[in-house]
């Protein structure tokens, strides 16, 4: 209607004209949850749907990695370089890097599926087979596996849906290299790589166990701060460690449903460097809703999504020990400025997941439940006007 | 078996140049006929070898369907009907018959004058070609000739785009050319009714791509042109008449109010008249919103929007120019260019792409120095007569912006069209079908996928369903014969008699058959002898036979006759002595055609087993 398209023009004036120095938006036929890297320029989407759905691996437009003549290239759109389908729900993917492998995992069973991404002769992503988890008690469903991968030869990944399953288990034999001992029956939210040798497991309980795989000995557990007083209900978390080439120096942030945020260095887990309560609205979200992600090229920024609509970078280098409210730095509301999106009983539109560029700092994608996909490069304001 | 050939013309798997040639019914059509962009030899026209070897294709084709205006879909057709040699029908819709033969003419200037080609159509052979266009209005059922009907759909994509519908009998085509399946600023979305076409066939590049919204175009290209107007600099937009024009213009127009702006903008007055005939002509064609805008006011009534002249680009200060040709290959765009090209506070916009040869394609390609003609002032002494040409070598020091404000369906795209006609078959050209599995997967998902490579002919059989009527008296008595009601899945035989008039079938019983074709019925009666050794007398043997067929043959009318013959059913049987050996008897076994085989030898069998 002739109204909605006013509305229309007005978002792309007041918040998208300004904000960002690119910014591509497209609508897949299904939502993902799942947004991972394959390449520097390409990323696997899928479906989460009951039954049938679809991988996809997307191309980045030229445009968006055209830096000097950006001009000159015209071409923003996603191309479909390959694609497969799969019977099950997609919860959880991940790249093995290095190769043109990934493994899936549908959240329903601790077992996950393995894929050949596929080659520049064919369009097809093939599953080439499968990697039983350890745990044996199925349709207790906690959420699914959590599944981590770095560089190695032969190609190995670390996955669990509980602390007392984590395993290593190599790709192409299906051996298992080692087995984190532990009775703990602690739900995992994420599992992360923080060396070769050395990873962090984030429980949605609060619990952090880093632990070595060359090792059998028990994993450092670091609990949760307490829950603020007030609440009465169980309060889940998600974690993030950063990338670097001395683990020593690695970050860990903790983030609560309730929206409070910790900064804790891994030497000392059980401290927080920093902490905020952030500016999310803390509504009812399952384990699976919520990302949060350390950026990978740009200092101490943060980004959050999974509460809302948007997706919120922080600056956590302004965040003290004591516990204030934060602003975000950014905010991506795009997903959520939409004309279904009104109060007639429609479900609000949450974004399902969202990444950083690996290299290009300010480069973010994020998903959303209403199928939307976006590419943004959003420009630091603050910034901006300190000059 | 009836069945359908679809074959994708040209040499080369990237999209560049659309030729399909379809064989329906005993009729053969072309489909577009377009030059690739990229080549500059004979690959740039489609392979009509395959057609015929030598000469004109007149005798081979029913007929030519052009779906739109863009190069790569008739920038080969005044080759194929004046050099190759085609007089029958072309047909496109009115407005494409209208800017077919500008663009063609532009193209055809810029590849022979700028670029001095020989092999190339001339201007006389465009008029020729056109003189054979026959136009298409919308849902509109054209008859070809007797058998083959075509009708035309709207596509979106261009001004005049069209998807059409080819019937033969109760076979169909429908081929998509260019479409769009989100409605633009001037245009709507394709559309098409649910005709469950035989074929559909539709271009595969577009279905591996996930298309950026157009919001984000549009941000992108005001962004730019408001970057430029900031800092003091002049944009210029070269466009071709229609189309994305009016779209930038409406965009221009409603964020200068928005942002309160003051900078002018300018529209060449050539544009402007030539863009108001045809929308005055074509103006169904548009979207509802323009056409409410037309009917109210002038399209070009825009309060931010003026009519230039040439002296306003030498004026300081920012400002915005649309400019004919779009590809700045000549005329007033060119000129301008070439004033503002020296400043990098300046910004050229190309929305559309550029053929080799031309400013624009050398200016995309990153050239930052063109080299120009350029008038002398003065005449020298040594040559009074001869004109001399200066080349100038221009610096471009402006900002070049290439961006695309063409619709095209993608991946999401083409499954909601394909789900709207709902074809039988899907045909996907111009794709690489070894990489195309997933998405031929995809599409298999809910109907057949066929990707022919170029020169690859496919065939695709087809299940025409013949409508018969059937007479009353027949199905009243098939009706009484009992049984259960007929049923598509657990057919059931009946006999009857089909006869064809004029164009319609029927189904009647034989006698009325018979009766309204006034000829009489002819009995068929078949004989069998057979030979058995038999002491009794010829009568005696029969009364055996006789006795005998009435306890083995159980449940069957069996009589023996006064006339000396033994009827089991209607088949007669009688006996006679072989004339060398009384003992030999002959039985002679005689029944009318409708008898079932297997009473018969039933009945052989039983007088054997004695």
């Amino acid at each position: 209607s002739a109204a909605m398209e006013e509305a229309e023009f007005d978002d792309i004036l007041d918040d998208w004209f300004i904000e960002y120095k690119d910014l591509h938006v497209y609508q897949l036929e299904h939502p993902t949850q799942v947004i991972e890297w394959t390449s520097g320029r390409t990323v696997c989407v899928a479906g989460f749907s009951p039954s049938k759905n679809e991988i996809l691996e997307l191309r980045l437009p030229r445009k968006l990695f055209a830096d000097e003549n950006k001009g000159l290239c015209a071409e923003r759109d996603f191309k479909v370089v390959h694609g497969g389908f799969t019977d099950r729900p997609v919860r959880c993917l991940r790249h093995v890097p290095g190769t043109r492998c990934a493994v899936t995992g549908d959240g329903l069973s601790s077992n996950l599926q393995v894929w050949d991404l596929g080659g520049d002769d064919s369009d097809v992503i093939r599953r080439t087979g499968s990697i039983e988890g350890r745990r044996r008690r199925t349709g207790v469903s906690e959420g699914g596996s959590s599944i981590a991968a770095r560089p190695s030869s032969p190609p190995q990944i670390l996955h669990g849906a509980q602390i007392s399953d984590v395993q290593l288990t190599e790709l192409s034999s299906g051996q298992t290299l080692y087995q984190l001992e532990s009775d703990s029956a602690d739900p995992l939210s994420s599992l992360h790589f923080l060396s070769d040798a050395v990873f962090l497991a984030g429980c949605s309980n609060g619990n952090i166990y880093v632990a070595d795989t060359r090792t059998s000995a028990a994993p450092q557990l670091s609990p949760p701060p307490p829950p603020p007083v007030s609440s009465g209900e169980s309060v889940l978390w998600w974690t993030d460690a950063s990338a670097g080439p001395d683990p020593s120096g690695c970050r860990v942030v903790r983030l609560s449903s309730s929206g409070q945020a910790l900064v804790s260095d891994l030497r000392n887990l059980g401290g927080a460097v920093s902490r905020a309560q952030l500016d999310v609205q803390t509504l009812r979200c399952g384990p699976d809703d919520v990302r949060v992600s350390w950026a990978p090229a740009l200092d101490d920024c943060i980004a959050v999504s999974g509460f809302s609509g948007a997706v919120q970078i922080y600056d956590a280098s302004v965040w003290t020990s004591e516990l204030q409210e934060a602003r975000p730095l950014f905010e991506h509301r795009g997903h959520a400025v939409s004309p279904e999106q009104s109060d007639d009983g429609v479900p609000p539109i949450l974004v399902t997941s969202h990444v950083w560029h690996p290299e290009r700092p300010r480069t973010l994608l994020s998903a959303a439940s209403d199928g939307s996909v976006h590419v943004w490069d959003w420009v630091d304001q603050s910034a901006a006007d300190k000059r | 078996m009836p069945e359908i050939k679809v074959t994708p013309l040209g040499a080369g798997q990237d999209v560049g140049r659309s030729c399909i040639l379809v064989s329906i019914g005993g009729k053969n059509i072309m489909l577009d006929c377009g030059m690739h962009m990229g080549y500059n030899d004979d690959r740039r026209f489609p392979d009509f070898s395959y057609i015929t070897q030598n000469g004109r294709l007149t005798d081979f084709l029913d007929c030519v369907i052009i779906s739109h205006f863009h190069l790569d879909h008739c920038g080969a057709l005044p080759y194929m009907s004046e050099m190759v040699g085609y007089d029958g029908p072309i047909y496109m819709t009115h407005p494409t018959k209208a800017i077919c033969p500008i663009l063609l003419e532009d193209f055809r200037k810029i590849t022979v004058d700028k670029k001095g080609e020989t092999n190339f159509f001339t201007s006389q052979m465009i008029k020729d070609c056109m003189k054979k266009v026959i136009p298409l209005n919308l849902h509109q059922t054209v008859q070809v000739d007797d058998e083959l009907e075509i009708k035309a759909y709207y596509a979106g994509h261009v001004l005049g785009a069209a998807m059409v519908h080819i019937k033969v009998g109760s076979e169909s085509v429908v081929y998509t050319g260019d479409y769009n399946m989100t409605p633009d600023r001037h245009l709507g979305a394709a559309w098409i009714d649910k005709c469950r076409p035989d074929i559909l066939i539709s271009e595969s590049t577009y279905a591996t791509t996930i298309r950026d919204s157009k919001r984000c175009r549009e941000r992108d290209f005001l962004k730019k042109v408001h970057e430029t107007i900031e800092r003091g600099g002049k944009v210029l937009i070269p466009v071709f008449a229609l189309g994305r024009a009016q779209e930038l213009c409406i965009l221009l127009e409603t964020f200068w109010e928005r942002m309160n702006l003051k900078a002018p903008i300018y529209f060449s007055t050539g544009l402007t008249e030539k863009a108001n005939h045809y929308y005055k002509l074509f103006i169904t064609w548009t979207n509802q919103k323009i056409r409410k805008t037309f009917v109210q006011r002038n399209m070009f009534e825009f309060k931010h929007i003026k009519a230039f002249d040439r002296s306003y680009a030498d004026n300081p200060g920012p400002m915005v120019v649309f400019a004919t040709p779009g590809m700045l290959h000549a005329g007033q765009s060119l000129q301008i260019f070439k004033k503002w090209a020296g400043n990098e506070k300046n910004m050229v916009i190309m929305p559309g792409y550029c053929v080799q040869g031309t400013i624009g394609h050398k200016i995309l390609n990153g050239q930052r120095k063109l080299e120009m003609e350029g008038r002398a002032t003065s005449v020298t002494l040594c040559c009074p007569l001869a004109p001399i040409k200066l080349q100038i070598v221009l610096d471009v020091k402006l900002q070049v912006e290439y961006m695309s404000f063409s619709a095209h369906a993608d991946a999401k795209g083409i499954m909601q069209l394909i789900r709207m006609a709902e074809p039988r078959n899907m045909v996907l050209v111009h794709g690489e079908a070894v990489k195309m599995e997933f998405l031929k997967g995809k599409i298999e998902q809910e109907f057949n996928c066929y990707m022919p490579a170029n020169g690859e002919t496919i065939t695709v059989t087809t299940n025409p369903s013949v409508p018969v009527d059937i007479s009353l008296n027949l199905l009243k008595r098939e009706m009484a014969l009992g049984g259960p009601l007929p049923d598509p899945k657990k057919p059931r035989t009946m006999h009857g008699t089909l006869i064809m008039k004029e164009n319609s079938l029927k189904l009647v019983s034989s006698e009325q058959a018979l009766k309204e074709l006034g000829l009489n019925e002819h009995q068929l009666r078949f004989t069998c002898r057979v030979q058995l050794q038999d002491p009794h007398s010829d009568p005696d043997t029969l009364h055996r036979i006789y006795t005998h067929l009435k306890s083995v043959l159980k449940g069957y009318t069996i009589q023996h006759l006064p006339d000396g013959t033994v009827m089991v059913e209607s088949i007669v049987i009688k006996v006679s002595s072989s004339a060398e050996d009384t003992n030999t008897k002959v039985l002679l076994l005689s029944w009318s055609y409708q008898v079932k085989y297997f009473q018969c030898s039933y009945l052989t069998d039983g007088l054997y087993r004695d």
